[in-house]
């Protein structure tokens, strides 16, 4: 079967941009282009995929087409993949899919999202869009409140604290404050984290990411074409994707999320590795329980441990057993919803080919793990990269 | 249980909410406290008598629907238990003359009146309001009225099921007559969103009310659910607390008053 290379990869940064939807969306695409080592036309894509929700309401439909049109890929086959927070990182399985199928040989992924032109009775828009609006927003949740549950649910059922998501914020915070796209670049003291304003008890604000703007894109090419592009391209060795249901109260367990454990099996199984090769991994942290969850359900921690791997730094860069969210993750590069999943990507791109900011470069990067989530784990799509084939 | 005052007086049966005949508390209104009264006393067949007309907002789910759903109360235009109130007073009254009795002195516990006084103008913002995220239509608060009020679960084989589905996994249509739920639950988990992670729904009441909480609870059948909770003011939710579920409103929108059950902690 054909194999798939990432051979060039961009973004945005990530926060409060100045830039509206086609601009952001071309500088990411731009900056992808030129990423490429050996030279790269657009007129070459032969499929398209863009994540993203809903632009708050201002083009709802047809969005991929109105992107590429500024993007110079008219004529492309291009489609809209929604599937909330995880909708670039499914639109990146989907590119995947169709260089696998043999269906297209040069592909581009990618997600955008812009949160923060709203007025200000507007940016209430984000709330809750993505949960269960009949039985979960209208008792009053949003995904700061469902988060809340599983957090205080989880202190109930294993020997973890707030304290241990302190740590998570703390750490992502100070990954992120060498990451010139990130949206938070400052460090963030354990008290001060400690002491946050409450959002959603126990939730505090240093427990959630910001809502930020951004945009992100992949090309992915099929092996025959990889080393026309670049002499280093990064393989993506697995890609695996899984669902729950959409409401808490449906699931048999609210402290896992089955549909990372079902993403992640897939993708080491297609990758043909363990959890335990993995050096890094881009996990999503929306909320700092979250991290703790994805530590355990995708195999770096065992059930009910999470919050000792944060404790006790395992997932710092380059001292724990695996470097988590080297980015800063959503919780200090930000969460532009949709362009998050291909963010994560660009990130990899960047690790694996030993091109970020030599303070963040992790050691030796070989292998690394993306890890998407739509909503409060509706949805999930997991991808394996690597620097071999 | 009660969260009412009842004066019964042989086949007149009269009731007021715990703040009195002037206020039916933070999510409260005359239809609240009819419902909570129905649900106290022997069932039978109930004449609106234009009830209607003194609710301050319309309902998303009509009266004769949300009585039926939530209580073993039939309406019946010839039923000879009339049904009073006036635009005066938060109080409610079933009896078998068809005169507006003398609603007597309720009991009054304490309340905050600046706290009374904004709320009252921040349903009314709320009413009048569009959506400013999710939605949910009137029509499909009707077809989901037996679940949200009346608790009906659906039965799929061995499984108890609510809120409801509509296949399973052979592509069967899962009945929507099942059982009812008991009205008691036990708390999993619980939050207290403030203003700033509250949907629009509820956010210009979350700061007069110092937050929203809600509550993932466990029915003693087995499905789960969350609630916002109710008349929590002065008590804090705790995993494994018992609750049971009360009539209130849950938001207002587009004109129209929805309203839902929310759980209230039960005194162990």
């Amino acid at each position: 079967m054909v194999d798939v290379a990432m051979v060039g990869a961009g973004q945005t940064k990530f926060g409060n941009h100045p830039l509206g939807l086609k601009g952001m969306w071309a500088e990411a695409i731009q900056k992808a282009i030129h990423s490429v080592d050996n030279g790269f036309d657009s007129t070459d894509v032969e499929e398209a995929f863009i994540g993203s929700i809903a632009f708050g309401g201002s083009q709802l439909g047809n969005t991929a087409a109105l992107l590429t049109e500024h993007s110079g890929m008219e004529g492309v086959s291009v489609r809209r993949v929604e599937n909330a927070c995880a909708s670039s990182g499914f639109a990146l399985r989907d590119a995947w899919m169709a260089i696998k199928s043999g269906q297209a040989d040069v592909v581009v992924a990618g997600g955008i999202e812009k949160m923060n032109d709203l007025s200000a009775s507007r940016k209430r828009y984000w709330l809750g869009v993505s949960g269960d609006t009949e039985w979960e927003r209208l008792a009053g949740l949003t995904f700061p409140g469902t988060y809340a549950l599983t957090a205080r649910r989880y202190f109930h059922e294993f020997d973890s604290t707030h304290d241990d998501l302190v740590h998570v914020s703390v750490k992502n915070h100070m990954h992120g404050f060498e990451n010139e796209v990130a949206h938070l670049r400052k460090q963030v003291s354990f008290e001060k984290a400690q002491s946050g304003f409450m959002v959603a008890d126990p939730l505090t604000l240093y427990d959630c990411c910001p809502t930020s703007d951004g945009a992100s894109a992949v090309i992915l090419v099929a092996d025959h074409l990889a080393h026309k592009f670049t002499d280093t391209p990064v393989w993506v060795k697995g890609s695996g994707a899984g669902s729950d249901h959409l409401a808490l109260h449906d699931r048999p367990s609210i402290t896992q999320l089955r549909a990372t454990q079902s993403a992640a099996a897939k993708a080491y199984k297609t990758a043909g590795i363990s959890a335990s090769d993995v050096d890094l991994a881009e996990v999503h942290d929306c909320f700092t329980i979250a991290e703790v969850l994805a530590t355990e359900d995708l195999g770096f921690a065992g059930r009910g441990l999470g919050g000792t791997f944060a404790r006790e730094g395992e997932g710092r860069r380059n001292e724990g057993s695996v470097t988590i969210n080297a980015s800063g993750g959503l919780k200090s590069k930000g969460h532009p919803l949709g362009a998050t999943g291909t963010g994560q990507a660009v990130e990899m791109f960047k690790q694996l080919r030993h091109q970020v900011e030599p303070e963040r470069q992790v050691r030796d990067a070989e292998i690394g793990l993306t890890h998407n989530v739509g909503g409060s784990g509706a949805t999930c799509a997991v991808h394996i990269f690597g620097r071999e084939r | 249980m009660m969260s009412i005052q009842i004066i019964s007086n042989g086949s007149q049966h009269m009731a007021c909410s715990q703040y009195g005949s002037n206020w039916a508390g933070p999510d409260g209104d005359r239809l609240t406290v009819l419902i909570a009264l129905l649900k106290e006393i022997p069932a039978a067949s109930i004449n609106l008598n234009g009830f209607e007309e003194h609710l301050e907002f319309s309902p998303s789910v009509n009266v004769q629907a949300i009585i039926e759903e939530s209580t073993s109360w039939m309406v019946d235009e010839g039923a000879n238990n009339y049904l009073h109130t006036d635009k005066e007073a938060y109080c409610v009254a079933i009896s078998q003359s068809t005169d507006v009795p003398n609603w007597p002195d309720f009991a009054t516990k304490e309340y905050d009146k600046t706290m009374q006084d904004d709320l009252k103008v921040q349903w009314k913002i709320e009413v009048e309001g569009v959506s400013q995220g999710a939605y949910v239509s009137q029509a499909q608060h009707t077809i989901s009225a037996p679940s949200r009020l009346g608790l009906r679960a659906q039965i799929d084989g061995e499984r108890l099921i609510w809120p409801p589905r509509q296949l399973n996994a052979m592509g069967q249509r899962i009945d929507s007559e099942g059982k009812q739920l008991s009205e008691t639950a036990t708390i999993l988990t619980w939050t207290r969103l403030s203003a700033a992670g509250a949907p629009s729904e509820f956010s210009n009441r979350a700061p007069i009310l110092d937050g929203v909480a809600t509550v993932l609870v466990e029915f003693d059948e087995g499905p789960k659910g969350v609630f916002m909770l109710a008349d929590d003011e002065s008590v804090k939710p705790e995993i494994d607390a018992r609750v049971h579920f009360v009539l209130r409103r849950l938001y207002g929108q587009d004109g129209m008053m929805h309203y839902g059950l929310k759980a209230m902690l039960s005194k162990s």
